[in-house]
């Protein structure tokens, strides 16, 4: 990595590396086959922060909007049921199942909500989301506790799932899958001594999972929930993060991604301001390859897509040069924002 | 975790096993023109072209057991093949015990998979028999002291099991060897809160030792973090403690600038200022005179957040006036 370039942005270089993501991935990625939807949002977001979103071809915009339709799970043929609604992360199992077996073919919120996102990149109208569907997948997902599970058939539930479905919810435009009351009263009882928000109640405050619980309250109107006391000592907490970069618990590295998921928290906190700038970047740029792009967690280390869109998230709102802004909750452009509410506008005079 | 079939000689593919030729493979539909095509070994392709094919039928069969086995080593992260597993433990009604070394063993080797976990926390419940949880994510544990996956599988086990009665010394043993580490001092709380509970002794008994942790290593955000946590159960809040206002004041008038105590002493004066205490020497004068130091000499980093606290204070001031 050569230092002395490393105090500005590799612009050119890491559209190509989000576009050779794009294309094609070596076996030694083959345990992220069941995600592969992340890459192409991490991808495409990436390319939209850049300003870049017309490198990718027409062609290729509308080879991504179609592979990620595909991934679409619609109701059971035979009964209407639409519990299993929503976006898989990859054909893997995407073949046809019979009533017996047909829960294996779910969609995983995770996925529907980074596929909506990339759609949205893309310029898709999601004329071909089946919105009522997509709903009705997540209201199944929510759990006694008020939380979500990813996915129908067998998985874990804790706030990361929560954050997609509000995502989805507000995408969508639609609540009805989303019990508000019960989703706020989960994330305040995962705050912790600390006031950070956790995984799940008692578990470690973490500065990934107070940006879910955090976006999510915005996201439904619920910041208010949160006492003055509370507000306060939270922000305190999240201040605390940062080192020269930001780390994701007291005592532990700092490490890229967290300027985005912290820096986000403080910004929907209204006082990302009050944090300092240079030395953010500084670190940010420190785990740049400035030769064939890419962010990495820590300085030196091997780059990854993740990183990279959320490092240049995380300077994007600190107001970088050259990036297009970041609307902090849904974490896609202001110009995918935009878009989004003129779809809304759209479906509320049809109604 | 990589995929290692291709080099891997001894390997035979399921398209040339006798004992599979009466399965047709189903090969993956990514439609004519993917995007994001991840260049997967034969071997992947090939396990999964079967996976596929019996996942299609509902086979429920040991070689579909066996099958999972290797669509799982070559891809942990695949919910889907661990479902499959699961329902097929159930409906062969296969010995769940070996199924418990498996998944301790795959766990081993990818300690921060989230469907190893889950796999885990299901075959605990169906067996009803917490005895090797402990000692799983002490392993783990022992690898990351602060593996949030290991500390998770843990603290639901505790709970669900109430396997309370040796975690204090567990958490102890942690903090020794590491008192920075946040997860332990995490734990503590948790023991606290759940088992031993916050009696006014154990109050002031988890403050004593807390102030030990202090001294030792004064600038650790991790151990005054857990002597607010305790705080909050003490009904004289963060200002009402002598012995906490006494060490505090005593560190402070030793030349120990730690931002963490600072902090904390702002935070006591915010506290007496509330509470209506005028004559306390927890004044807004004092906050102010803190809030200057940490911005322009102890937490610069920090420079416009204490700056910002610091217009907090000076209102207070011009109310009073």
């Amino acid at each position: 990595m050569i230092n002395e370039e490393n105090k500005e942005l590799a612009h050119r270089q890491h559209v190509k590396y989000f576009m050779r993501f794009l294309n094609i991935l070596p076996s030694s990625l083959s345990s992220h086959d069941s995600t592969r939807v992340t890459i192409a949002y991490f991808s495409v977001a990436g390319l939209d922060v850049l300003g870049s979103i017309t490198s990718i071809s027409i062609e290729l915009r509308s080879r991504i909007i179609d592979w990620l339709y595909l991934l679409q799970v619609q109701p059971r043929k035979s009964d209407g049921d639409m519990s299993t609604c929503g976006f898989q992360g990859s054909s893997t199992i995407n073949i046809e199942l019979d009533n017996a077996n047909s829960h294996y073919r779910c969609g995983h919120l995770a996925m529907t909500y980074t596929a909506l996102c990339t759609l949205l990149a893309l310029g898709d109208d999601l004329s071909r989301v089946n919105r009522k569907a997509i709903i009705n997948g997540v209201k199944a997902l929510q759990t006694e506790e008020g939380n979500f599970s990813a996915t129908l058939s067998g998985c874990e539930s804790d706030m990361r799932f929560v954050y997609c479905a509000a995502c989805i919810s507000y995408i969508l435009n639609d609540w009805s899958g989303f019990n508000v009351e019960k989703a706020t009263d989960y994330i305040i009882k995962c705050m912790g001594y600390d006031y950070g928000i956790a995984q799940c109640p008692e578990l470690e405050s973490h500065g990934g999972t107070t940006y879910c619980a955090l976006a999510t309250l915005s996201l439904t109107n619920r910041l208010d929930k949160l006492s003055e006391y509370q507000m306060d000592s939270l922000r305190r907490w999240l201040v605390f993060r940062q080192v020269d970069g930001f780390q994701g618990r007291p005592n532990k590295p700092v490490d890229t991604c967290y300027s985005f998921w912290v820096g986000a928290s403080l910004k929907m906190l209204d006082i990302l301001h009050l944090t300092n700038y240079n030395s953010n970047k500084r670190y940010v740029y420190e785990t740049q390859d400035y030769v064939v792009g890419g962010f990495s967690k820590w300085p030196d280390t091997c780059t990854d897509p993740m990183h990279t869109y959320l490092g240049l998230a995380g300077l994007s709102l600190i107001g970088e040069s050259g990036l297009l802004e970041i609307v902090p909750t849904l974490n896609i452009t202001r110009r995918a924002y935009d878009h989004l509410k003129s779809l809304h506008q759209k479906w509320d005079s049809e109604l | 975790m990589s995929d290692s079939g291709d080099s891997d000689i001894t390997w035979i593919f399921y398209k040339d096993r006798p004992e599979w030729s009466d399965v047709t493979p189903v090969p993956e539909n990514d439609g004519s023109k993917p995007v994001v095509v991840i260049a997967h070994s034969e071997k992947f392709e090939d396990v999964y072209d079967y996976f596929r094919a019996i996942l299609q039928t509902n086979e429920k069969s040991e070689r579909a057991l066996h099958l999972t086995k290797d669509a799982v080593e070559l891809n942990p992260a695949n919910y889907t093949v661990w479902q499959y597993r699961r329902d097929l433990l159930q409906a062969l009604g296969t010995d769940l015990r070996s199924e418990l070394d498996y998944v301790e063993a795959v766990i081993k080797q990818s300690p921060k998979n989230y469907q190893v976990w889950h796999h885990r926390r299901v075959l605990v419940e169906w067996l009803q028999d917490s005895n090797l949880e402990l000692e799983l994510t002490h392993d783990a544990l022992l690898q990351d002291p602060k593996n949030y996956h290991a500390w998770q599988h843990r603290q639901w086990a505790i709970k669900t099991f109430g396997l309370f009665e040796k975690e204090m010394e567990f958490v102890d043993n942690l903090i020794t060897d590491d008192v920075r580490n946040n997860s332990a001092w995490n734990q503590r709380y948790f023991v606290m809160n759940n088992h031993l509970g916050w009696s006014d002794m154990n109050v002031q008994k988890e403050i004593c030792y807390t102030l030990e942790k202090i001294k030792f290593v004064k600038n650790n955000e991790s151990a005054w973090n857990y002597l607010r946590g305790v705080l909050l159960h003490d009904s004289k809040g963060l200002s009402g403690n002598t012995e906490v206002t006494s060490f505090c004041e005593e560190l402070y008038s030793n030349k120990c600038r730690s931002p963490y105590l600072m902090a904390f002493l702002i935070d006591i004066c915010d506290e007496a200022i509330k509470k209506g205490e005028i004559n306390s020497s927890y004044n807004a004068e004092k906050a102010l005179d803190l809030c200057q130091a940490l911005a322009t000499k102890y937490d610069k980093i920090r420079c416009k957040y204490w700056n910002f606290i610091a217009e907090k204070f000076r209102k207070y001031q011009s109310n009073q006036d």
